[in-house]
């Protein structure tokens, strides 16, 4: 086995500190459902929230690697293994920001329309009054028609609303 | 190599002979070596997929990303499969503890729990799979009920799937009842038929003849709201103005009912009148009478079709306004089409990452498995090692996985 490796098998681990480690990361798991709960300081901003799992996640990964892995105990192989690896990874995500994590920025009006829950100002309006602009009653009078009106696949969103309305002629 | 230069050949006369000893290339066994390499690929593949769902999810249009709840998320059952994986790494570490002190029964139970705990793991996943499952969201679309905006669209796809099911029951209960019968609908094909007449029907009236925009799409999105609710959507002041609105709607068709029918009689009168006369004399007027009577009767089939949608509208909402889980809950047979705003990433992400996850836990697992065959003394110490390894990075992976889905 490891012959050349310097240190003994026996000179780190030891069940105490695997029950330490364990005892850290189950606080840990604590600490960022912690976040979720009512009791969270940062409601309204959500980003201390995320930032903090991301520090804690980081934290617990650190402590299994280091501990459970061995990591910690290894010989200098440990970093060309590790550092490239997690650059290259690092670097994977960054890659991916311009094109897919800001892909919205870039959305035609056209495109907008079509993306999930776009919200226009029509859309906007709608969210905000909760529909409270009622119009005169009897003009939007359901018609005589027992099937609804032919809707066609092409106005979806928005845009379907307002082309399904320029379509249909006042009863 | 100074040897070399300085003898000028390689057999000098007995001393500085070159002792080749194999030195390996880093100081550890190949296996763990090899394992290692195998760990490195395998952040970046994790690092990959982690990274692609972070980006797709802080992409979408702002605020649509579905909050936990609406997509039958349990942050307990994932904080509680968290506490599960970390109780077996425990275990594997504690298991190559007792191999390397020769306690090869102890190191076997020690795999054995973490199997089991493996094992818990992933039959909560199925668990958690399956609830998802349950309510139409699937990563794709044949099973998928998923649409990610409530627009005519989503509606017409409702109204399709209410009226498929309403043929089939309308044919099943026609099947039941024998030939020469009246079929009785069943309850079912009621309810298919009155969600269909009266809320869909609304819904895509509205959206499609409302001049007011603002009142096209809280249509739309009440439709979506009654079949799948989502936490903070309920448009309740719509709702409210649209009962009132309604209900107005009924007085001012009663009203006119009740003119129709003035009208049918005074009609009625004049024709019972006219035919007393001379057919020469009042032929021509006569004829117009019938015709009038006729407009009459139609104006008033029209009213009355009119009214069966108000009345069903006003007598389906407040109904439909006591499912505390929407309708697709209370009726599971009905499968409407949902609307989750960016559900379809959202799905596609939550599937991918964390059924790659799982498959790595299952290959642990059979790892496990043929592992227990083995001796686990500390002559094969470095078998628990290596498993142990693989083991704590599906770990790690978990550790990032839970908070990213369950609590962003």
């Amino acid at each position: 086995m490891s012959s050349s490796d310097g240190h003994g098998d026996h000179s780190h681990g030891g069940v105490g500190k695997y029950m330490m480690v364990f005892l850290a990361l189950c606080g840990l798991t604590t600490l960022s459902f912690f976040t979720y709960s009512r009791f969270w300081p940062f409601q309204d901003t959500p980003v201390v929230g995320w930032v903090f799992m991301m520090a804690v996640s980081c934290t617990k990964a650190m402590l299994v690697i280091c501990f459970f892995m061995h990591l910690i105990w290894e010989a200098n192989w440990k970093y060309v293994l590790t550092i490239p690896a997690s650059l290259m990874s690092v670097f994977l995500v960054v890659a991916l920001v311009p094109d897919v994590g800001q892909r919205t920025r870039y959305y035609a009006e056209e495109r907008s329309r079509y993306a999930s829950d776009y919200e226009g100002p029509e859309e906007e309006a709608a969210a905000e009054a909760g529909g409270e602009a009622v119009s005169a009653p009897g003009q939007d009078a359901a018609p005589t028609g027992s099937e609804g009106v032919p809707v066609d696949g092409k106005g979806t969103g928005g845009a379907g609303a307002a082309g399904g309305a320029a379509k249909a002629d006042s009863t | 190599m100074t040897h070399d230069t300085h003898g000028g050949h390689g057999d000098d006369h007995g001393h500085g002979h070159i002792k080749l000893a194999y030195q390996p290339g880093l100081p550890l066994a190949n296996g763990k070596l090899c394992l290692w390499l195998f760990l490195s690929t395998e952040i970046m593949f994790f690092a990959g997929l982690i990274g692609a769902y972070v980006v797709l999810r802080f992409g979408v249009p702002a605020g649509t990303w579905p909050h936990p709840h609406d997509v039958h998320l349990v942050e307990p059952i994932g904080a509680f499969n968290t506490f599960v994986l970390i109780c077996s790494s425990v275990t594997i570490v504690l298991g190559l503890e007792a191999a390397k002190l020769n306690q090869s029964s102890m190191a076997r139970l020690w795999l054995f729990a973490t199997f089991v705990l493996g094992s818990v793991f992933l039959g909560v996943k199925m668990y958690e799979y399956n609830s998802k499952f349950s309510h139409g969201i699937y990563p794709s679309t044949p099973r998928s009920l998923i649409y990610d905006k409530a627009d005519l669209n989503y509606a017409s796809a409702v109204r399709q799937r209410l009226n498929d099911l309403a043929t089939e029951l309308a044919k099943k209960a026609s099947a039941e009842a024998g030939e020469g019968q009246a079929a009785v609908p069943s309850e079912d094909q009621k309810r298919c038929e009155d969600l269909r007449d009266y809320l869909v029907f609304w819904a895509e009236q509205t959206a499609a003849r409302s001049e007011d925009p603002a009142r096209r799409q809280a249509a739309l999105n009440s439709l979506a709201w009654f079949i799948y609710p989502r936490e903070g959507h309920k448009p309740e002041k719509f709702l409210a103005a649209e009962t009132k609105r309604m209900e107005r709607e009924k007085t001012a068709i009663t009203a006119e009912l009740t003119a129709i029918s003035s009208e049918q009689k005074s009609l009625d009168a004049k024709k019972a009148e006219l035919e007393k006369r001379d057919a020469a004399e009042a032929g021509e007027e006569l004829g117009a009478t019938v015709k009038a009577r006729a407009r009459a009767d139609e104006k008033a089939l029209a009213a009355n079709e009119r009214l069966r949608r108000v009345e069903g509208w006003l007598g389906l909402v407040p109904e439909l306004d006591k499912l505390e889980h929407g309708i697709n809950d209370a009726y599971h047979s009905l499968r409407l089409p949902i609307h989750i705003p960016s559900g379809n990433m959202w799905a596609s992400t939550y599937f991918l990452l964390t059924g790659f996850h799982a498959i790595h836990v299952a290959v642990g697992l059979l790892m496990f498995v043929l592992m227990l065959r083995y001796r686990l003394d500390a002559s094969n110490a470095h078998l628990l090692e290596n498993g142990g390894l693989y083991w704590h990075f599906v770990d790690l992976v978990w550790i990032f996985l839970f908070p990213l889905l369950y609590l962003f």
